[in-house]
């Protein structure tokens, strides 16, 4: 049985009267790889401060590996490896040196260092300054901080952001070797659908502070109501006969028409009606609607593109 | 203790190549360099004098005045730019340490670096006098100088200088404005100026480091006090303050 690395009781937090986060229940399995996904401004990095203790609930409470933070806040801190935004560099000082100011806060062995920047490919760039660092490295330097601890659980808010495709495919590459090859559990917030699609094995959508799902991808695409396309000669009479049987109907441009049904039988039931009642049936196909269209009929609003 | 010297350590590793750790030394450097000139180039009108009593009191004078407490605000606003420019302290806080390490490690490296600029200071008032000794023979460089005295007044400015190493590193931590910390010290130091001449100027902070070696003996002592006590509660109260809020 999967037992619980992160879960949140009913976080609420306001800022000056505005609801940042309002009433969530995370519950993130160990082992998984679970995509917090959000428009920007939805709450999302307020919640991962209050996660990481940075900031106190209104309400609520985070529990992390079945302990209350608020009360072994240290002890748990020192199992998480966090990258929050940008990541938090001295331009002045190297890749090595940035590791090692950490290194020596935790307390941890000097090898940590070296396996961290084994890990996300900065082994040959340690002792440059890094000032003379691309954003893609910037960021991967960033993860090895996160990854110094040999953290049981890895925070990310928004790890590929600002990044170009090459560093994105690069970042993502990375974090999704962690669980399998590190067994570590990934808490990653995005606004791209697709990466967490392509990241994710469980999604949280939060929307204006709300949590409107959570569940697993599979759990998502169940959720989601596929479509039968059709074209017919009359599409008004095949319109008013399945409205009348109580489906869902809508007219399309080119005699077609859009039908919301749940599967193969209702597909099959359809065009039988549609032929008995002497229609000529053109064209018949199921449709899956995307991830993103259920993220936009889920919260109201399309996500932003992906670069890549 | 335990918790608190893996945060100095990593601390003293920040300093590398900042123009923190070379004001270590610029600072008193500046001031040697100044009261060297002086005594270079009027050293007929100070030859009948004690010069090493002068080059003690010209060095401590302008130190205290003006360059320890403008030297305390930029050290200050300097250390904590480092993590208000690399957007630290969201990282600095989520590692498994107290918090109030992390402000006491910032306040305890300011506080050495001071320190050590102190000794600086007095290791140049030294080599200063043995170079003027050589270059000027008329100035009266002719005992030894007096070790204890040079240390005990730059001991005592340096403990009157505690409120200020305290407040400034608040004001540093607290916001993120450099415009706003060196603000802040270059107000207090000017207006020192006036203070001076005031009654209640004895317990203007900004004094206490000039007070501190002031040849009244009452003066004196209320600054050193004031100076230590004042900074151990601005310390504590300034800690308080900036680990329970939010982070940014």
């Amino acid at each position: 049985m999967n037992h619980t690395a992160l879960e949140t009781v009913g976080l609420t937090r306001s800022f000056g009267g505005l609801i940042a986060v309002n009433n969530i229940h995370l519950n993130v399995e160990a082992g998984s790889v679970f995509g917090f996904l959000g428009p920007n401004g939805a709450g999302k990095t307020t919640t991962i401060r209050i996660v990481l203790g940075l900031i106190k609930p209104d309400r609520g409470r985070v529990m992390l590996f079945g302990q209350d933070l608020s009360s072994h806040r240290l002890s748990i801190l020192g199992r998480v490896g966090a990258l929050v935004e940008t990541p938090s560099l001295y331009n002045h000082l190297t890749g090595f040196e940035n590791l090692e100011v950490t290194r020596r806060l935790l307390g941890c062995p000097k090898e940590n260092i070296e396996n961290a920047l084994e890990i996300v490919k900065l082994t040959e760039a340690a002792h440059r300054l890094v000032r003379e660092y691309s954003l893609g490295m910037r960021q991967r330097l960033g993860l090895a901080l996160a990854l110094l601890n040999r953290p049981e659980i890895l925070i990310l808010d928004e790890p590929t952001n600002g990044l170009d495709p090459a560093g994105i495919r690069e970042m993502r590459a990375l974090i999704k070797q962690l669980p399998a090859q590190f067994g570590i559990t990934v808490f990653l917030s995005s606004h791209l659908l697709s990466e967490v699609e392509q990241l994710a094995s469980h999604v949280g959508i939060i929307h204006q502070g709300t949590l409107l799902f959570q569940g697993s991808l599979n759990e998502l695409h169940a959720h989601q109501h596929e479509r039968l396309v059709l074209e017919v000669d009359r599409p008004a009479v095949a319109m008013e006969l399945l409205t009348q049987q109580g489906w869902h109907v809508q007219r399309e441009e080119n005699n077609r028409l859009t039908v919301s049904s749940q599967g193969r039988k209702d597909a099959a039931f359809i065009n039988s009606l549609l032929v008995r009642e002497g229609l000529k049936v053109f064209h018949l196909s199921r449709q899956q609607p995307s991830l993103e269209e259920t993220f936009f009929q889920l919260t109201g609003e399309p996500t932003a593109g992906d670069p890549t | 203790m335990n918790q608190l010297l893996p945060a100095l350590s990593s601390e003293s590793l920040k300093l590398k190549r900042t123009l923190a750790l070379w004001m270590v030394f610029i600072a008193p450097f500046i001031v040697i360099l100044l009261q060297f000139f002086i005594l270079y180039d009027r050293a007929n009108f100070f030859a009948g004098r004690d010069a090493w009593g002068v080059l003690m009191y010209g060095v401590t004078s302008i130190w205290a005045i003006f360059m320890l407490p403008l030297f305390i605000t930029l050290e200050t606003a300097l250390l904590s730019g480092l993590e208000h420019s690399g957007q630290s302290w969201k990282h600095l806080f989520a590692q498994p340490i107290p918090r109030w390490s992390v402000y006491a490690a910032k306040l305890l490296t300011v506080m050495g670096m001071i320190l050590v600029s102190t000794v600086v200071l007095v290791l140049g008032e030294i080599g200063a006098g043995k170079l003027l000794s050589d270059l000027r023979p008329e100035l009266r460089f002719h005992e030894s100088p007096n070790l204890t005295m040079m240390v005990r007044m730059a001991t005592m400015v340096y403990l009157a200088s505690w409120i200020l190493l305290a407040f400034h590193t608040w004001v540093s931590m607290r916001w993120k404005s450099f415009a706003l910390a060196a603000g802040v010290g270059v107000a207090g130091t000017f207006f020192a100026v006036f203070a001076s001449g005031a009654r209640i100027g004895k317990f203007y902070p900004w004094l206490f480091p000039v007070n501190a070696v002031s040849t009244s003996p009452e003066r004196m002592k209320l600054a050193i006090l004031l100076g230590i006590i004042g900074g151990a509660i601005i310390a504590v109260v300034g800690c308080w303050n900036v680990v329970r809020r939010d982070v940014d």
